[in-house]
């Protein structure tokens, strides 16, 4: 028997030109895809959230009003548009592959996204690179896998593609790029509110100051004056879109202010005082891209058409790093004064209510064109050592903010809710309110499938209860995280349980026992093998409305159910029916003998 | 210029990072006998029990375990469900090797704050201070066999297949004794006593409405833990129902609202009330103090203490309770202390304290 012949391996080279978005969207998916769909983001910590939202959605599209937390709220309190995209398919699909098809849309949008924002800087190949570097951002990673922070991973690339077409509009004048940026910025804003306040400020200011330098770049004749203009014009229209789009969020705001005390999180501590807390807001998020700082430094300061987009990340990484630095505190503070000195109100200092993790992931994201640059030069250098050292870096980044929640658990063992809804959901216990004690965000599990309503909820903003608003502590079912204030407020609550409607307690960790039975409520069944108990108080007067929120309006619930959704299809129309100009690149010889970027030259 | 650039980026990094740990740094170092108190309990609160050793005396006598046992909690134990919250200290006195740190301790605990106030020796001990932690004696019951013979009632109600007109059990008779309002610390305090006067056993809660002169209702509250919720036969507790920011002048009346219905219930464990006085704690506080004494054989992890308070004329003037840390162990008794008002002090005549319990085995929870 002969020994197999083997074929003379073949010289394989590494692109020198840019890598096809197609071909960086097949990579997003084949790293993400099988993740989602293992279904780790549902365990994520916002995930029943969102879903939660998007459940009442599905059956209520047009009325906000949920009456199933905290007695009552509006979810026009929270920007609606991935949640009623996840309520349409989950008619077809169900609730949890509705999340995980809407997470995954987020994430295929991201390479397109920091595509074109980093066109403004950089070339086609090393935007390319950049788009695949978003894939493999281990903060992305984070935000989905363990934070489950759907509405900032949907904002992010909306808004970079629309500053990468507001980039056209103030250097070209291009109208159908202005109508593009007004409508990817609303749909942006649609998504989530915190990054519209926030990022789309940091991502821009940026733009703009480069805009203005490359005024002339490229054959353009634009002034300076000419680009301020534009960049004014894109403000008040995206200003006045905002405004419209979002107009029940605004209201309900103006209604009622969030008056919550603040409420601690580790984000706003000092990183260095635990080691966990830098491993969760440093190492994880950042990954590789820790190594690739004194490059971001150096290159990012050294030519000057970067020096804006360095500032830019510079800022949103100092805000990244949440409490370690007294910079946040202070111009947060500063900020808080300019808008009680101008409107006369008593804002508090928005740091203390603020979380800082996501700013982390703005500041990977504008590093990226930066840290491309850096690939290029590696990979032009050191050809597929380089690109393998580079992949493999991605990857470990990517692994590490999975496998972080195995390392440093988020959850309690997992346990079964369905005998807790099915209690719920027979014999008319619906009538009365309900408690969870002990079960994290599975209390929004619970929320979603059952008929009653609870004195609780997850999302801070949308408190109004006294009780809840006047401790810092966040969700009553976390109590104990929260110390004295913690139960200062659980104890509040359950002083009104008569008030409240509030019969059932469904606890989970034992810790609460004493506090529930000296109040005078019972143990009267046990679920899920003794993992939960159900505690009943005798006498409690079925459940009515309360004082606190006001329904929104019918036309307010219209103008919710249409306008946050439309504007995301109104982008989407405009992308797809007028796709961008293909730009027609000059043939690169092989092999490369030098480092530098090709000039690209646009078709006529 | 880039390079220039750059590093002074990095160096401004660097050093908001360094002024944001310094100045959040929270690190007290033993060389002030209150830097040894705050650093033994700040490593407590990171429950880093070997740390906070390091800053005990070994004149103390106390070894590491029975030291975190006396922080930690033992027996299931109020304290075994809480966390250190905050540590005040101030120097009583202080001499070249020797001082007395008043320490007012705060705990998290799962029925609500816990304070705690002690007076630590502190001794310099090779040019560091160090505490001298008292050691909690640790009892051991000696083995023996308590026979118990105590009332238990169990019901049996109407099943959901028994015949239509079959009667159900009866709820018990209970009474509001006496109900009386006074106004303090701007609130409004309704208090009294409520009784069960069945021979079976009684679930109770008790609440107010206050209405004001248009006959409209202006606050509802309930008695909350200040109320034994179990009666047994003849059983009597008191209550009391806190109406924050109300004034008197403003209430026309009052809308007692109660429930009373039959459960299951057993006279055990039995706790005996000894010793009680009425004195100052080490802070000047009137309050009223006596020991608990646990006549059953299983452990009682939470005792909850109600006093009552009355006047010569035998009304009601004041209600308080307190819970206990330590848990009740069998045949050993344990001090508790009821925080009195001092401007009522003097017109006590008489007192009563009841003991409520949560005990990890019963069958009541």
């Amino acid at each position: 028997m002969s020994s197999p012949s083997i074929a003379p391996s073949r010289q394989v080279t590494l692109p020198s030109r840019a890598i096809p978005l197609s071909w960086v969207l097949l990579l997003a998916l084949l790293v993400h895809g099988p993740l989602l769909l293992m279904q780790i983001t549902n365990d994520s910590y916002d995930a029943d959230f969102h879903k939660f939202f998007a459940a009442h959605y599905a059956t209520h599209w047009f009325n906000p009003w949920n009456e199933k937390w905290f007695t009552g709220f509006s979810q026009t309190t929270y920007p609606p548009m991935e949640q009623q995209w996840m309520a349409l398919f989950s008619h077809v699909m169900g609730l949890n592959l509705a999340y995980i098809f809407v997470q995954l849309i987020a994430i295929l949008l991201l390479p397109l996204g920091v595509y074109k924002y980093a066109r403004i800087w950089v070339g086609e190949r090393a935007a390319s690179y950049a788009a695949i570097g978003s894939v493999l951002l281990g903060s992305l990673a984070s935000l989905v896998y363990v934070d489950g922070q759907l509405s900032t991973t949907w904002a992010a690339p909306l808004y970079l593609m629309a500053l990468g077409y507001f980039y056209e509009w103030a250097r070209e004048n291009k109208m159908l790029a202005l109508c593009k940026a007004l409508a990817l910025t609303m749909a942006a804003a649609s998504a989530h509110h915190v990054t519209l306040l926030f990022a789309s400020v940091i991502f821009t200011i940026p733009v703009v100051v480069t805009a203005i330098m490359d005024r002339k770049r490229e054959g353009n004749d634009a002034t300076v004056a000419g680009v301020v203009i534009r960049s004014a014009i894109f403000a008040a229209l995206s200003l006045v879109g905002i405004i419209v789009v979002l107009l029940p969020y605004w209201l309900a705001l103006k209604a009622n202010p969030i008056k919550q005390m603040p409420i601690p999180h580790g984000s706003r501590e000092n990183f260095f005082s635990q080691g966990w807390l830098a491993v969760n807001y440093i190492i994880v998020p950042w990954g590789a891209m820790l190594l690739a700082l004194p490059f971001i430094f150096l290159k990012g300061l050294k030519e000057s058409r970067l020096r804006p987009l360095f500032i830019g990340f510079w800022v949103t990484m100092i805000f990244g790093l949440g409490g370690t630095t007294p910079l946040p505190r202070i111009l947060l503070g500063m900020l808080a004064g300019v808008v009680n000195a101008i409107t006369g109100a008593n804002v508090h200092n928005p740091f203390d209510i603020l979380t800082f993790e996501r700013f982390s992931f703005w500041a990977n994201l504008m590093a990226l064109p930066i840290v491309a640059l850096g690939a290029v030069v590696l990979i032009d250098r050191y050809g597929r050592k380089a690109a393998f050292v580079l992949g493999a870096l991605g990857a470990f980044s990517v692994a590490m903010a999975v496998s972080w929640p195995v390392y440093h658990p988020i959850h309690d063992a997992p346990f079964s809710t369905a005998e807790v809804v099915s209690f719920l959901n027979r014999d008319g216990h619906d009538k009365y309110r309900y408690l969870t004690l002990g079960f994290g965000s599975k209390m929004s599990e619970v929320g979603i499938y059952a008929n009653a309503s609870s004195v609780d909820g997850e999302y801070n903003s949308a408190r109004l209860l006294p009780e809840m608003t006047q401790y810092g502590s966040a969700q009553l079912t976390n109590s104990k995280y929260y110390g004295t204030n913690g139960i200062e407020s659980l104890r509040a609550v359950l002083k009104h349980a008569e008030q409240y409607g509030l019969k059932y307690i469904f606890v989970r960790d034992p810790y609460y026992e004493p506090l529930i039975a000296f109040a005078g409520w019972r143990k009267t069944e046990v679920y899920d093998r003794g993992n939960v108990s159900l505690w009943v108080k005798d006498g409690i007067p079925p459940a009515h409305k309360t004082p606190y929120g006001t329904p929104p309006t019918r036309m307010e619930g219209i103008l919710w159910g249409t306008l946050p959704i439309g504007s995301s299809i109104l982008a989407l129309v405009l992308v797809l029916a007028f796709p961008d100009k293909r730009r027609k690149l000059e043939t690169i010889e092989f092999p490369l003998t030098s480092s530098e970027e090709p000039v690209y030259r646009e078709a006529l | 210029m880039g390079r220039l650039l750059a590093i002074i980026f990095g160096a401004l990094t660097v050093g908001l990072i360094a002024v944001g740990t310094v100045h959040g740094s929270k690190t007290t170092h033993a060389s002030t006998p209150d830097g040894a108190v705050q650093a033994m309990f700040d490593n407590v609160k990171g429950h880093d029990w070997h740390g906070a050793y390091a800053f005990v005396a070994p004149s103390s006598n106390v070894d590491e375990g029975g030291f975190t046992r006396d922080l930690a909690g033992r027996n299931g134990s109020l304290r075994t469900y809480s966390q250190l919250d905050s540590v005040n200290t101030r120097v009583l006195h202080e001499s070249e090797n020797e001082a007395t740190v008043r320490t007012e301790i705060k705990y998290a605990t799962a029925v609500g704050a816990s304070f705690e106030t002690r007076d630590l020796k502190v001794v310099k001990d090779d040019g560091t201070w160090k505490v001298v932690w008292p050691a909690e004696k640790e009892v051991n019951v000696p083995p023996q066999v308590i026979p118990v013979n105590y009332l238990r009632w169990d019901i049996i109600w109407r099943g959901a297949g028994d015949d239509w007109g079959a009667q159900n059990v009866e709820n018990p008779n209970c009474r509001i004794l006496s109900m009386h309002a006074v106004e303090r610390d701007g609130a409004l305090i309704i208090m009294g006593e409520v009784v069960n006067e069945d021979t079976v056993p009684a679930f109770i809660s008790v609440g107010a409405v206050l209405t004001d002169s248009s006959g409209k209702d202006i606050a509802e509250e309930s008695s909350f833990d200040k109320l034994s919720h179990v009666l047994l036969p003849k059983e009597v507790s008191p209550y009391r129902i806190d109406f924050p920011g109300i004034k008197k002048a403003d209430v026309k009346s009052v809308r007692m609202t109660h429930n009373w219905m039959l459960v299951p219930a057993s006279a055990d464990p039995v706790i005996a009330v000894l010793h009680q006085r009425i004195e100052k704690d080490l802070t000047g506080r009137t309050v009223l103090k006596g020991e608990l004494l646990n006549e059953s054989g299983q452990i009682v992890n939470i005792p909850h203490v109600l006093a009552t308070f009355y006047d010569n004329g035998g009304q009601v003037i004041w209600v308080s309770d307190a819970y206990s840390d330590h848990a009740l162990l069998p045949q050993t008794p344990q001090p508790f202390s009821v925080a009195l008002r001092d401007d009522l002090a003097a017109n006590v005549h008489t007192y009563r304290v009841t003991v409520n319990h949560y005990s990890l085995n019963s069958r009541e929870n």
